[in-house]
């Protein structure tokens, strides 16, 4: 064990830092370094300097100089902006509620189109759609949708009921401008899910499934006892990537409320918008960044530990 | 052979469709008046290119409609279209990272303060004061007091030229109000005569009574949808302005001399709740109303009354884009009964104005746009409906000539002295730096309350709590000192007390 680790202590750098032989560490270098500088200027370095922004003040409507704050910018998100607050419970509702649904959707689609014949193919392909369209497109259609005065859905929603149902101003009211951006979320995105889950159900052994129906289980035990636990890790990798997508949520905000009416449709990616790019407080905008991507690297933390977990499991 | 001459005719109709929608594009432009006297430029020699940046749309076609001037000039004019709300965004990112991009920025003047203290804007007066006048002089005695002292001067010194005067008038469907079935209906139900309301607690009763559900009448004719009495700039962005008409009729000032917030007092709480009244008689999905759907509402003749800018009535007389051509009063933004004086104050928001961006490698050939476009042609501008700007100049409004042509004369006249008494009216924004800041505050908090979510004693009192923060955060002496220069200069052009 002492052997070991004095080997290890009298490897030269070049081995244990770029893992090649001594005699090849100039080659090495070189080839690394290019990388490694474009690493360091497009991605460490503003990093380290959004980082270093988040504390001191940095009000460029007034002064380009900047006053150190300690921790004043993270106190002020974490306990005295209410609004911060609201939108990052905003984007917990899309994020939580939103994925759900399309998780739910995407697994019904998903069994769905794996049952399909022939025209299979067809049907996945009208599915996919709405993930082929622009973010911005999609967001003012469903703004043309949603429009009180013009809008098809309301339009439909007063013929059908013959004028006895007064649907809502969607966008226009607090209680549904919310719920229009994770309509037309869930529309896009939900098609995704189902790309995922059906690749996972193609994969499925046949034997299995065919072993379980020989011994009784019926289609629903089939699906829960069987299909999901399989399907388990996939959708935990596509839960993931949908969540921190969804904290991204920026464009539809834009397009479909502007985060109105008052704050209601606020996200947290539209407030850190609206701080850096309307106010210029680069310091607080800088603060609510750093907040967000620690939310994002714990909450995918958690989730990779549960794929692991899934996956050993499995084993 | 026969395919490809298939091809080659099909392809010649492109061409000449094509042509001749640029043709029609490039004729779609005011006739010169011959009205203001101007002198060119000399001819730069070689030509020089100047960009130009703007909020996108109607406002930035005078750029279109004098290109041979500019090309008399040896000026080619590259222009940059930016969304409306993303003007400030665009430019101030663009002049913190010195990119050099602009040499002429159209931009709202409440950012003044912040663009010019900052050192991104040229000051003009050296320009102004060059010989011969009729080239370099774009007239600033012309301009209308406010304009040129709250939109265009900063610290003393000229940092930007008006092209855009804008203040907010009423209009009102003129057809409703003297129909004499309505009338009748209105002494009968309100006890008094139907006069476009003169305070805001008569545009509540008005806005009332002219609220009709499809199947009833209306000026003696069935509705088939619904008609409402009023509507409101409710949507986030400008709603503040709309409450500020009211607040500010009933003496409300943003700060006090020492930038203690104003806003939430009694009078602007009450200022508040009628207009929140007032959305009950405004459609349902009043809260997106921004510039488009207010004018819209009007001009497609399903409101009885609005507050807009001053451009609507202009695209009211225009009979492509107004249905209620010829029906269209236009009048003082109701006030407040102070006392026994009913006090008026119609709010200035937005405008434009253009400037000469500090980092340009052209200042004297961004300097003769500017003037251009800011004196040169500006009366044929701001009196076409294919633009949205709006007067704001002596001579402008004492030509009812250029009017009339659009909306007749005794329209024209009637529009004109409308504009001049809102400009005597007017109320500006929160122009010193923070402006954005200040003003979203506000807008954000009147927005709650519109939509229901918090009272309006609640949303003010966070406005006050918010205004306090940005000021601490901006540096609370600095903001003192700006604040109380901008108050001087309301005070000298008799905005407030």
């Amino acid at each position: 064990m002492k052997n070991v680790a004095t080997q290890s202590t009298s490897r030269h750098w070049s081995q244990r830092l770029l893992g090649v032989e001594r005699r090849n560490w100039r080659p090495a270098l070189l080839f690394v370094l290019p990388a490694f500088v474009l690493l360091l200027s497009i991605t460490i370095y503003p990093l380290v300097r959004t980082l270093a922004l988040s504390f001191v003040t940095l009000e460029l409507s007034v002064s380009p100089v900047e006053r150190f704050n300690g921790l004043g910018n993270f106190t002020k998100a974490l306990t005295a902006d209410p609004r911060f607050g609201n939108a990052m419970l905003n984007t917990a509702i899309l994020a939580v509620i939103g994925v759900t649904i399309q998780v739910v959707l995407g697994m019904a689609l998903a069994l769905m189109a794996s049952e399909m014949g022939r025209t299979r193919a067809v049907w996945v392909t009208l599915f996919m759609i709405p993930i082929m369209i622009a973010p911005v497109v999609s967001g003012f259609q469903f703004r043309v949708i949603f429009n009180d005065t013009f809008g098809p859905l309301n339009y439909l929603i007063r013929e059908v009921s013959n004028g006895t149902i007064r649907p809502p101003p969607w966008t226009a009211s607090t209680s549904t401008s919310l719920l229009t951006i994770m309509i037309t979320d869930i529309w896009q995105w939900t098609p995704f899910m189902l790309l995922l889950l059906l690749a996972g159900l193609d994969s499925l052994s046949q034997e299995v499934i065919e072993a379980a129906r020989v011994d009784g289980a019926n289609y629903w035990q089939q699906l829960i006892r069987i299909k999901i636990p399989i399907l388990l890790p996939i959708l935990i990798i596509g839960i993931l990537i949908r969540m921190m997508d969804t904290f991204k949520t920026f464009d539809l905000v834009v397009l479909l409320t502007e985060g109105g009416p008052g704050s209601s449709s606020e996200t947290v990616a539209y407030y850190t918008y609206v701080n850096g790019f309307k106010f210029f407080s680069m310091g607080y905008t800088a603060a609510l960044a750093f907040i967000q991507l620690v939310v994002i690297v714990v909450v995918s933390r958690g989730f990779l530990s549960l794929q692991q977990r899934q996956r050993g499991d499995l084993r | 052979m026969h395919t490809s001459r298939r091809w080659f005719v099909l392809l010649s109709i492109f061409v000449v469709i094509i042509a001749a929608g640029v043709v029609i594009a490039q004729t779609e432009a005011p006739q010169p008046l011959g009205v203001t006297e101007f002198d060119l430029c000399p001819t730069f020699d070689p030509p020089v290119t100047v960009t130009v940046v703007g909020d996108a749309g109607h406002n930035l076609a005078p750029y279109q409609f004098w290109q041979t001037d500019f090309e008399a000039m040896g000026i080619n004019i590259e222009v940059v279209e930016v969304p409306f709300a993303d003007v400030y965004q665009k430019l101030k990112t663009e002049f913190v990272a010195q990119t050099g991009a602009f040499d002429v920025v159209t931009f709202y003047p409440a950012y003044i303060g912040d663009f010019a203290s900052n050192g991104y804007l040229l000051p003009l007066d050296d320009f102004m004061t060059r010989e011969p006048a009729g080239v370099w002089d774009p007239r600033q005695d012309d301009v209308l007091a406010p304009f040129r002292e709250l939109y265009n001067k900063f610290g003393g010194q000229t940092y930007a030229l008006t092209i855009d005067g804008d203040v907010l008038v009423m209009m009102y469907r003129t057809d409703l109000f003297n129909n004499e079935e309505e009338k009748a209906a209105f002494q009968a139900a309100y006890g008094r005569e139907l006069t476009p309301p003169q305070t805001w607690d008569e545009w509540l009763q008005v806005s009332e009574f002219f609220t009709r559900a499809a199947g009833e009448t209306l000026a003696g004719e069935t509705l088939t949808e619904n008609f409402y009495g009023s509507a409101e700039f409710a949507k986030r962005s400008f709603s503040f302005a709309w409450f500020m008409n009211r607040a500010a009729s009933a003496g409300v000032i943003y700060f006090d001399e020492n930038m203690n917030p104003g806003i939430n007092s009694p009078e602007a709480i009450a200022a508040l709740q009628n207009m929140v009244d007032g959305l009950q008689y405004a459609p349902a999905d009043v809260l997106n109303f921004g510039y488009d759907e207010l004018r819209d509402i009007f001009i497609q003749g399903r409101a009885a009354m609005v507050v807009q800018w001053t451009d609507v009535p202009k695209k009211a007389a225009d009979p492509n884009q107004s249905q209620i051509v010829g029906n269209v009063g236009v009048g003082r933004v109701p006030g407040t009964l102070v006392g026994d004086t009913i006090v008026h104050r119609s709010m200035m928001p937005v405008g434009r104005v253009v400037s000469v961006a500090a980092d340009t490698d052209v200042p004297e050939a961004a300097f003769c746009v500017a003037k251009h476009i800011a004196y040169n042609r500006s009366l044929e501008d701001v009196s076409t409906a294919l633009t949205g700007l709006d007067p704001y100049r002596q001579s402008h409004l004492d030509n009812v000539g250029a009017f009339a042509a659009l909306m007749g004369e005794e329209n024209a006249a009637a529009y004109l002295e409308g504009l001049t008494q809102a400009l005597a009216d007017g109320f500006p924004e929160i122009f010193i730096p923070g402006s954005a800041q200040y003003n979203d505050a506000l807008d954000l908090e009147v927005n709650r309350a519109l939509a229901g979510e918090i009272s309006a004693e609640e949303a003010l009192n966070n406005v006050a709590a918010r205004w306090n923060e940005i000021t601490d955060t901006l540096g609370r002496d600095n903001q003192i000192a700006v604040w109380r220069q901008a108050l001087e200069s309301y005070r000298a052009l008799g905005l407030i007390q």
